[in-house]
């Protein structure tokens, strides 16, 4: 493929996805001016890339090389503890009824459905990064259980119960909330 | 009664929508009676609802489109944007403003389309497929026969190689409903549809540039001529002239 045919097709899928892509982007890293940083890099390895790309889903074709660049940019940048992409055995693991809430208090379905943005965003914040992207790719960006699967690379499975976890995690901190 | 972990993945897939009918029947019986399974479903539909309601769209910054747009630009406009931007707006409303007559076309019953659009769409499902064209030469005389086979109406075919612009071949666009010869010629890294359509098809109206493509009319006889690339509007322009000055050659 020549760089003209490149561009073109670059134009075509990868551009409509740029909120999607910066949105992911911003979830992973934690803040704006990173998730920049890491959409211009995604993105230029989306081009070099392009002739890869066989037609089909562009979003979470997109979505997937952003999600690989900004583990690799957490990886770079952060402290080893945050990110845990390739030891998720013991966050997989953990139990997933401690983190449920007791049964039977409806009025917290009430609080959590009150709460704000800025605890909101704290809950989802404080989540393991793979936690956190499943839930933002599921609930703020609306893609179905496979994309997520095919995005993350994990088994739809694994996209189950990382969701049921991080939901249950956020609703845990949020029904406390006083 | 407690919740099993599997409750808890069927609960989410549930509330997503993701449970298949044979499970979902049975899953939806035990909703109506456990409470406690009720009781949860509800906190998630909560925290599904505030965090569509509350939590901001995120979008990419105009500075960030800006820079993303620039990687599928050619160089010129990639090492300078800004300036390339201004100077091809520019050079597009002095260009287009004077006096291109904007196209509508009827395409079937009631739905009217501008041919600029529908030129644009063509041009842009060629660059998307393997090939650009389906007769692949740079010898006129081997593509103008390949539209006599085909079409009532064959195009001129000007050999424009020696004003830098070598022609790549031919492919049958089918614009609306009418199936039209369109030429493929190249510059540099930059790709032009040309497209011969009936005369009859045109309207009052300026032509825009769409999605970043440059579109450009004349008429010869009983054809009009419509340019489409993503090459800027001055060297269109260029473009356009030449293949006049080399049509109207004998």
């Amino acid at each position: 493929m020549d760089r003209g045919d490149s561009r073109t097709r670059f134009a075509n899928v990868v551009i409509p996805h740029l909120d999607d892509a910066y949105g992911l982007a911003r979830w992973v890293t934690g803040n704006r001016a990173d998730a920049e940083d890491v959409v211009q890099e995604a993105c230029l390895r989306a081009f070099r890339g392009i002739g890869g790309f066989t037609g089909g889903n562009g979003r979470a074709w997109v979505l997937t090389i952003v999600r690989n660049a900004a583990y690799d940019w957490l990886r770079k940048n952060r402290s080893p503890t945050v990110v845990h992409v390739d030891d998720l055995e013991a966050v997989e693991r953990m139990h997933l009824t401690d983190d449920a809430t007791p049964a039977g208090d409806n009025p917290e379905a009430a609080l959590i459905a009150r709460a704000d943005e800025a605890k909101l965003e704290a809950a989802i914040a404080s989540l393991p990064a793979v936690f956190r992207e499943t839930l933002v790719l599921r609930d703020v960006q609306g893609l179905d259980y496979r994309e997520i699967a095919t995005i993350t690379g994990v088994p739809m499975g694994t996209v189950m119960s990382r969701l049921a976890r991080a939901r249950g995690r956020v609703i845990a901190m949020l029904g406390a909330d006083k | 009664m407690t919740m099993t972990e599997n409750d808890r993945l069927l609960l989410n897939a549930y509330v997503d929508g993701e449970l298949d009918s044979a499970h979902l029947l049975e899953f939806e019986r035990r909703l109506a009676d456990d409470s406690a399974l009720a009781d949860e479903r509800a906190r998630i539909e909560a925290l599904r609802g505030a965090m569509r309601e509350r939590l901001p769209r995120e979008t990419a910054s105009p500075a960030l489109r800006r820079r993303v747009a620039a990687l599928a630009r050619p160089r010129p406009f990639a090492t300078n944007w800004r300036a390339g931007w201004a100077a091809m707006a520019a050079s597009v409303a002095v260009a287009f403003a004077a006096g291109s007559l904007a196209t509508f076309v009827a395409i079937g019953p009631g739905n009217r389309e501008p041919v600029s659009e529908l030129l644009v769409a063509s041009h842009m499902r060629a660059m998307m497929a393997s090939q650009t064209v389906d007769v692949a030469s740079s010898d006129r005389h081997t593509v103008k026969p390949w539209f006599n086979g085909k079409l009532p109406q064959s195009p001129r075919v000007v050999d424009l190689a020696a004003q830098g612009f070598p022609l790549v071949g031919g492919r049958i666009d089918v614009i609306g409903r009418t199936p039209a010869p369109t030429l493929v010629y190249r510059i540099r890294q930059h790709v032009i549809s040309l497209t011969a359509l009936p005369a009859s098809l045109r309207a009052s109206g300026a032509i825009r540039p769409i999605d970043g493509y440059n579109v450009v009319e004349w008429t010869d006889g009983p054809l009009a001529y419509w340019a489409v690339s993503d090459l800027a509007a001055p060297e269109l322009g260029n473009f356009a002239k030449a293949f006049r000055a080399g049509a109207a050659e004998p």
